[in-house]
């Protein structure tokens, strides 16, 4: 195991907070920063971010840190939409017990509204479905209407 | 070939072997129209149309074809008759009618309505149209015509299509080019600017192999293709009213203009038309349209009789 890396800096001092337990999540799309502070804020556990950050791998980047909780599959759904490419790490005591690549599903049940405004999912109450057509960029298609979106221009539910 | 319980959702549902069975099996229901046979394939059985909006080909034709196969039908042409003006919704009328019906055929005005009915339904559902989506029988029609003037579109030996008028809200034209790139062949466009053919059809003819050639004018399509595929111009698409009208002229087919066509090129065309194809066409030997239209009741029978499990 390592210590909890420090973010985007090649002099190791840390750009934000570091927490003891909890879960990192790194190397955000700039512009995705807060679409994930949202979404893991939903809770009243500590929530650290960091916008703007420099970045070797995607120039500037953001960082979100939420301090005593570990990711659920529905999370880890919802972050893969929003922030591909991101990373999680799991912190324990300060040091990283696990760090994965954000895992894209091959479908995404339930975690995001379809953008197209005639598609019947956001007229009649039911489980939103998309199927995964491109991997980078992220381009995913409604099940229903058929309609294929950049991951970005979707809201979650 | 088994197709029985299969929903009629999307084209991009079917296998090139699929449509050729469901073509094929259309031929067989023209011929035994042409004999006299009598077709009793599907007495005993209920056909529902739920069409929450107006249609008067797709209807018509679904029930024709489903009475001349012995079969009954029921159902509305008026959703302010039905309980959906209620409030009801699509998944309860949907729980409700498959247990009174042994076949579906619905439309729509929502994009992904027939889809989420099939999810509903234990009887198959036939998506008559949903919204600006898919049309699937539509397309079973457009390619059963093409193929019955052509047999080489089945052979795969570069037949040419040309798609004129709006080719970016027609679902016709986008279901017949995924369709099509199961066979092969060359297609060309002609749009007004802003409505041309979305870059994802061209990214997937191409994928087929099928080269996609924008040129520059109605003229230049008929003086090339096999198969002129006309659609309909709606004026709400343009804000400019002196605009329709300079590009409704344009994107006009007369009998003067098919002087260059070759001389086995036919016009389709999902119909209605308004003012794309004027009416001197209609008596010329390219006129293909109504003959287009017929062509659904035979297509229809074979799908209800396929999904119904009494035709193979």
């Amino acid at each position: 195991m390592s210590l909890e890396p420090s973010t985007g800096s090649s002099t190791r001092v840390r750009q934000v907070e570091a927490i003891s337990n909890g879960t990192v999540v790194d190397h955000i799309p700039a512009t995705a920063t807060l679409k994930v502070a949202e979404l893991l804020a939903g809770s009243t556990d500590q929530v650290f971010v960091g916008m703007n950050l420099r970045s070797s791998r995607v120039g500037r980047k953001g960082v979100v840190k939420i301090a005593g909780r570990e990711l659920d599959q529905r999370t880890l759904s919802c972050l893969a939409l929003i922030a591909p490419g991101a990373t999680v790490s799991i912190i324990r005591d300060y040091e990283v017990a696990h760090k994965v690549q954000v895992p894209v599903p091959e479908r995404f049940e339930g975690v995001a509204k379809c953008a197209n405004p005639n598609c019947i999912t956001t007229h009649e109450r039911w489980t939103t479905r998309f199927a995964v057509v491109a991997q980078d960029p992220l381009v995913v298609r409604c099940v229903y209407c058929e309609r294929s979106f950049a991951a970005g221009d979707l809201s979650l539910l | 070939m088994d197709l029985r319980g299969r929903h009629i959702i999307s084209i991009a549902d079917f296998s090139r072997d699929e449509i050729l069975h469901i073509l094929q099996t259309a031929e067989a229901m023209e011929t035994a129209a042409l004999t006299g046979r009598p077709a009793e394939a599907l007495h005993g059985r209920i056909m529902a149309t739920l069409f929450f909006e107006p249609s008067t080909r797709t209807r018509l034709s679904f029930e024709a074809a489903m009475l001349k196969l012995g079969g009954r039908v029921m159902g509305f042409s008026d959703p302010g008759s039905s309980s959906a003006k209620k409030g009801e919704t699509l998944a309860d009328t949907i729980r409700m009618v498959e247990r009174y019906a042994d076949v579906i055929v619905m439309r729509h005005p929502k994009d992904g309505s027939a889809r989420l009915a099939s999810e509903v339904s234990r009887v198959p559902v036939i998506n008559g149209g949903d919204g600006s989506n898919q049309h699937p029988t539509q397309t079973f029609l457009d390619l059963y015509t093409i193929s019955r003037l052509f047999p080489q579109l089945v052979a795969g030996t570069g037949l040419t299509v040309a798609f004129a008028g709006d080719l970016r809200y027609g679902r016709t034209v986008h279901s017949l080019i995924s369709a099509l790139c199961h066979f092969g062949g060359r297609i060309l466009t002609v749009a007004p600017r802003g409505l041309e053919l979305p870059p994802q059809y061209i990214a997937e003819a191409k994928e087929h192999g099928i080269a996609v050639e924008a040129v520059p004018t109605l003229q230049d399509a008929i003086a090339q293709c096999d198969v002129l595929y006309m659609t309909r111009l709606q004026e709400e698409r343009f804000p400019d009213a002196l605009e329709f009208d300079h590009i409704k002229a344009t994107y006009r087919v007369t009998a003067a203009m098919l002087s260059t066509a070759r001389p086995t090129m036919r016009i389709l065309h999902p119909l209605p038309r308004v003012n794309e194809i004027a009416a001197d066409v209609d008596a010329t030997a390219h006129a293909h349209y109504f003959t287009q239209a017929a062509n659904g009741i035979p297509v229809r029978q074979a799908i209800l009789g396929l999904v119904l499990g009494e035709l193979r």
